[in-house]
C-alpha cells in the first residue's frame, strides 16, 4: 500500500474505534428507560405515602416492566443482538427479579417496615447494577450513578426520616432522569456526527 | 531497520472495513442494520459484502421472518484474524505516533 498516507492510515483506525463503538451507543440507546424507571420510583413513591399500600411497589414495578418490554420491542426492530449486550442485560434483568421478588416478600410479609432500610437496600442493589454496567462499559458517567447509589445506600443507615427521603429522591433524579436525558442526548449526538461510508 | 507489513487490500477498503468491524461487536447482523450503520447503498453494501463473502471474512444466512426475506450476515473466524492482523498492521506502520 505505497501511496496511503499517514492521515489516511489514522483515518482507518478511527473508523475501526467508531463501528466497534456502535455496540456502545446501542447500550446507550436504553437513556428512556432510565427516565422511565425513574418516574416509576416517584410515581410508587407517592402512592405508598399517600394510601400506605403495600402494592404501591410491585403494581407501579409490574406497569413499568409491561411499559419497557413494549418499547424495547418496539425499537429494537432488525438491531442485532451481541454478548456485550446480553452481559448488561442479564445485570438489569436479574436486579429486577431480586427486587420485585425481594419487595414483594417483605411488603406482605409485613417486615417492610423500616423506610431506611428500604433505601439501603434498593440503593445498594441499583449501585451494583450500575456499577457492574459501567465497568464492563468503562463507562465513567454511569459509574458515578453507582457512587451516588452506593453514598445513598450508607448515608441513609445513619440518616433522620426525611433526610433519608431526600436522599432517595435526589438519588433517583440523578442517577435515573438526568442520567437517562444525557444517554439519550449522546446518542442522538452520535448519530448525527456519523457520516457516509463510501468504498 | 524491520520492514514494513502489508495492508491486506480486502480489509482496506473504507466501508469493507466499516463492515469487519461492526460485524466484530455483534453475533450476527442483517443487511439493514449494516446500511443503517454504514448508510452506504444498497448496491454499494450489497457489492462489498460480496467481496467480504468470497474472502472468508463474512458468512451468510437467508432465512424468513414473517414471510419477509432476511439476510443475515456475521464475521467468520478467518475474517475476524485478518481485521485483528490489519490492526497490527496499521498500528505498526504509524509507530509511536499513535
Amino acid at each position: 500500500m505505497p501511496n496511503t498516507t499517514e492521515q489516511e492510515l489514522r483515518e482507518r483506525l478511527d473508523l475501526i474505534e467508531s463501528m466497534i463503538g456502535e455496540g456502545r451507543r446501542s447500550i446507550e440507546s436504553w437513556g428512556w428507560a432510565f427516565v422511565l424507571w425513574g418516574v416509576a420510583y416517584y410515581l410508587a413513591i407517592a402512592w405508598s405515602e399517600w394510601s400506605h399500600s403495600v402494592w404501591a411497589w410491585p403494581v407501579t414495578a409490574l406497569i413499568a416492566v409491561a411499559v419497557t418490554v413494549v418499547v424495547a420491542s418496539l425499537k429494537a426492530g432488525n438491531h442485532p443482538g451481541t454478548t456485550l449486550g446480553r452481559a448488561i442485560g442479564s445485570i438489569w434483568i436479574a436486579l429486577g427479579v431480586s427486587m420485585f421478588l425481594l419487595f414483594l416478600a417483605l411488603g406482605v410479609s409485613g417486615r417492610l417496615t423500616d423506610q431506611h432500610l428500604f433505601v439501603a437496600v434498593m440503593s445498594a442493589i441499583l449501585g451494583l447494577a450500575n456499577g457492574a454496567s459501567a465497568l464492563i462499559l468503562r463507562w465513567k458517567i454511569q459509574f458515578s450513578c453507582a457512587v451516588v447509589w452506593w453514598v445513598v445506600a450508607v448515608a441513609t443507615c445513619f440518616a433522620t426520616d426525611p433526610q433519608s427521603r431526600i436522599l432517595f429522591l435526589v438519588a433517583i433524579f440523578l442517577c435515573q432522569v438526568l442520567f437517562g436525558i444525557y444517554s439519550h442526548i449522546a446518542e442522538g449526538q452520535q448519530r448525527k456526527r456519523r457520516s457516509p461510508i463510501h468504498a | 531497520m524491520p520492514d514494513l507489513p502489508e495492508l491486506n487490500p480486502v480489509v482496506h477498503g473504507r466501508l469493507r472495513l466499516a463492515l469487519l468491524s461492526l460485524l466484530s461487536g455483534v453475533e450476527e447482523a442483517e443487511f439493514t442494520w449494516l446500511r443503517v450503520k454504514t448508510e452506504a447503498t444498497d448496491g454499494n453494501l450489497g457489492a462489498q459484502l460480496l467481496k467480504l463473502e468470497e474472502a472468508g471474512y463474512v458468512a451468510v444466512k437467508k432465512k424468513f421472518v414473517l414471510r419477509k426475506p432476511q439476510t443475515l450476515y456475521r464475521i467468520t473466524k478467518t475474517g475476524r484474524q485478518a481485521l485483528t492482523e490489519y490492526v497490527q498492521a496499521l498500528k505498526q506502520l504509524l509507530g509511536p505516533s499513535i
